[in-house]
């Protein structure tokens, strides 16, 4: 899955002007993938027969034009920020964790469980208690895949993906026997789900400090999630576990050689991913419904990966990332509303979105990568000092070389 | 246990088989030529939505009867899965995208898409009208003839049965004995050799996901025209995992991948025909569904056998011009 090996290049000059033109490069990259992709979602606009101005501007009003539109858009943007930060981990780490969406699903199993069995811990206790239990639960189902991946070198994204098939069917099971609501209401012939969760396991509703609608829902899971981006952010960059596990995913052989276990790192970047994604179906059963149901929102694991790479794997950036999802999400509601454009428009632009700004950036990465190596190659040759040394940032910025399974 | 039932659950098993076979195939022709394609779930909704509305519209709106509308009802989605999985191919070849973050996009696209084109083929979102035309069915001379009820097994079944289980004929031969096929597998296992020797990498790579395209939906419209009779939101079901799941263990065999999409597909019917039996009905039919997850799981670990999938599969191949 290597798209790209790490040249060498050598220091030859203060750095400063790779790294400024390393950040000029990225964001000109992303304002000009975000113009590709609203340049073909006009286009599509345009073919329905509407004004592409007055769609995007029904969409910006509906997210951003009113503060219970923008408590819509935090809610939906919360569990994708779990998702996306559990994605960027591993993939800091040189692992491809898409295996997010079973590992949120067992997460909500057990959360759910904890939720309807933790009732004698007094108040506080218990919403910590179910929220360790759907870490847990997370971290249980990655640990599979992490076990194999250091021991049988089976690879990640194989088994990550019948895992995720094991966990629906988990899910499924779970609502059909231990976790299957006690009581029936009377005649009523309600979907599968679990009891209701005591009012003390759910999360408190945020938006009322801001006077923000409680329709939205827009919970204090939000702030978990952005105090966990910044604990993430410090994990990778200045931390030893992070300091490693960004050497093992950009170059694995020097890594090793320099004394670092591939194996231990990248097995716990995979347990700290999973525990991570053990908090995404919070939002939904803990601030949103207060039950687990076969109605549950899926897929999120999968639009995680999609909002990572969107942010760039920054733990930071990720955050953003996930806002401007959720202002096209919050689309859906406005082309409905507003204009003939089906809702599902909003799909086809985000996918157009993530593709865009994943060519853009991997073709911007690799003509800043060329350039400067020519630099640094014909500056070598004038000062005869052509040792290849490490740049100062060789690891944030590199897309991971990846192990092959044996 | 009456032999019916496991007769009938043969005959879905044959059914699953089809779907999982003609998945499982496509994805073995592009992985097989260097590029990982777990998009394959995205290309057969693709092939079903698509798939319903050729049925419909060139049986009953073109007027063309049996069985020309469903026959060429499967070729719109093999045509629909083709060009969708054109974007799988330029992103990973052309721009050389990393080949798993690609398949997660077609994935997530493909459901948009499908309500997309579902509201343009149907009017509506998220099915169409059920009971849409379909090819006669056929049984099987001889086999559908054999007592106790086992002939239930080999009656009934679609047309589209019998040409999946025969697809298998040409695609070993294509991959073994043509000179096309020994060129695609070395792209797929070292292009740095293939182009030492003057094969054009990039080309290869193309042919592979476009028929791993086809070939999926082609599955997706049987799935949809032949055996649902409309198009269902969600009526995919994970079958495009499955049917990857077959294909590593069968360790990138189009003869093995047969015997395991079956198995697979056999285990699928459990749940819905064999619950009574003795000993399944000890087990929860949510535990049958997870066995061809757990037999890949075990697989791919090494713990039973090994399997090796093609040397280069998921490397950006860097040598071809490009971007």
């Amino acid at each position: 899955m290597a798209t790209r090996t790490i040249e060498p290049r050598s220091r030859v000059e203060p750095n400063r002007s790779a790294w400024v033109e390393n950040v000029a490069g990225q964001l000109l990259a992303l304002v000009l993938s975000l113009t590709i992709a609203l340049g073909f979602g006009a286009l599509l606009v345009l073919a329905y027969g509407e004004n592409p101005f007055d769609v995007y501007g029904a969409i910006l009003s509906y997210s951003l034009g009113s503060l219970d539109g923008f408590g819509y858009v935090l809610a939906i943007a919360t569990p994708l920020i779990f998702s996306a930060l559990a994605v960027a981990i591993c993939f800091k780490g040189g692992m491809f964790n898409i295996g997010v969406e079973g590992q949120y699903l067992v997460g909500m199993v057990t959360a759910a469980w904890a939720a309807l069995s933790l009732g004698f811990l007094p108040p506080p206790l218990q919403v910590v208690g179910v929220l360790l239990a759907g870490m847990l639960g997370g971290m249980l189902w990655a640990s599979v895949p992490a076990v194999l991946k250091v021991t049988t070198g089976a690879h990640e994204v194989v088994t990550t993906i019948m895992m995720n098939g094991i966990a629906v069917s988990l899910l499924a099971w779970a609502l059909n026997y231990p976790l299957r609501f006690s009581q029936a209401p009377v005649g009523q012939n309600v979907d599968l789900r679990t009891d209701e969760f005591p009012e003390t396991a759910l999360i408190g509703d945020m938006g009322r400090v801001f006077g923000i609608t409680s329709g939205a829902h827009l919970s204090w899971l939000l702030l978990l999630a952005i105090v966990l981006a910044i604990v993430v952010w410090f994990l990778l960059r200045r931390t030893r576990l992070g300091y490693e596990g960004r050497a093992v995913g950009s170059a694995p052989g020097a890594a090793k050689a320099g004394g670092i276990s591939i194996a231990a790192t990248q097995l716990r970047l995979f347990l700290i991913s999973g525990a991570l994604a053990g908090l995404v179906g919070m939002q939904q059963i803990l601030a949103d419904r207060g039950y687990l149901g076969t109605n549950y929102i899926a897929q999120l694991g999968f639009t995680g990966i999609a909002v990572a790479f969107l942010g760039q794997n920054n733990p930071i950036a990720i955050i953003f990332a996930a806002i401007l999802w959720g202002i096209l999400s919050r689309g859906e509601v406005a082309l409905q509303i507003e204009t003939e454009v089906p809702r599902e428009f909003i799909i086809i632009l985000q996918g157009i979105l993530i593709l865009s700004v994943v060519i853009t950036y991997q073709i911007a990465k690799r003509r800043l990568a060329a350039r400067q190596l020519q630099r640094a190659g014909a500056a070598g040759a004038l000062e005869d000092s052509a040792a290849p040394a490490d740049t100062d940032e060789p690891l944030s910025d590199v897309t991971p070389v990846r192990r092959e399974e044996a | 246990m009456p032999l019916t039932d496991i007769s009938v659950a043969m005959q879905i098993s044959f059914t699953y088989f089809t779907v999982l076979y003609l998945t499982g195939l496509g994805g073995l022709f592009s992985e097989r030529s260097g590029i990982v394609n777990i998009g394959l779930e995205g290309l057969m909704i693709i092939g079903t939505v698509t798939g319903a509305w050729g049925a419909r519209y060139f049986t009953d709106t073109l007027d063309l009867g049996l069985p020309w509308g469903p026959l060429l009802g499967l070729l719109a989605g093999a045509i629909a899965g083709m060009l969708f999985a054109s974007i799988h191919a330029v992103s990973t070849i052309t721009f050389r995208l990393d080949h798993i973050v690609s398949g997660v996009v077609i994935n997530l696209v493909a459901v948009g898409l499908a309500r997309f084109l579902s509201q343009a083929f149907f009017g509506q979102a998220t099915q169409s009208d059920p009971g849409g035309p379909h090819l006669d069915r056929i049984a099987i001379p001889l086999l559908s003839d054999l007592p106790w009820g086992l002939g239930r097994a080999f009656s009934n079944l679609s047309p589209v049965v019998l040409l999946a289980a025969f697809t298998v004929v040409p695609a070993w031969w294509a991959l073994n004995r043509l000179r096309w096929g020994l060129r695609l597998r070395s792209c797929g296992e070292n292009p740095e050799a293939a182009r030492s020797l003057g094969i054009r990498v990039s080309p290869y790579r193309f042919e592979g996901v476009l028929l791993s395209g086809a070939l999926a939906g082609t599955s997706g419209a049987f799935l949809a025209s032949e055996v649902v009779g409309n198009w269902r939101e969600g009526q995919t079901l994970g079958l495009g995992f499955i049917a990857l799941a077959a294909l590593i263990i069968s360790n990138w065999n189009p003869v093995r991948l047969m015997f395991f999409a079956w198995l697979f597909g056999f285990a699928q019917a459990i749940p819905l025909r064999l619950n009574d039996a003795p000993l399944i009905s000890a087990l929860p039919p949510q535990f049958i569904r997870m066995i061809p997850y757990v037999v890949t799981i075990v697989a791919i670990a090494g713990f039973v056998g090994r399997v090796r999938p093609p040397a280069s599969a998921g490397k950006a191949y860097e040598g071809a011009g490009g971007i």
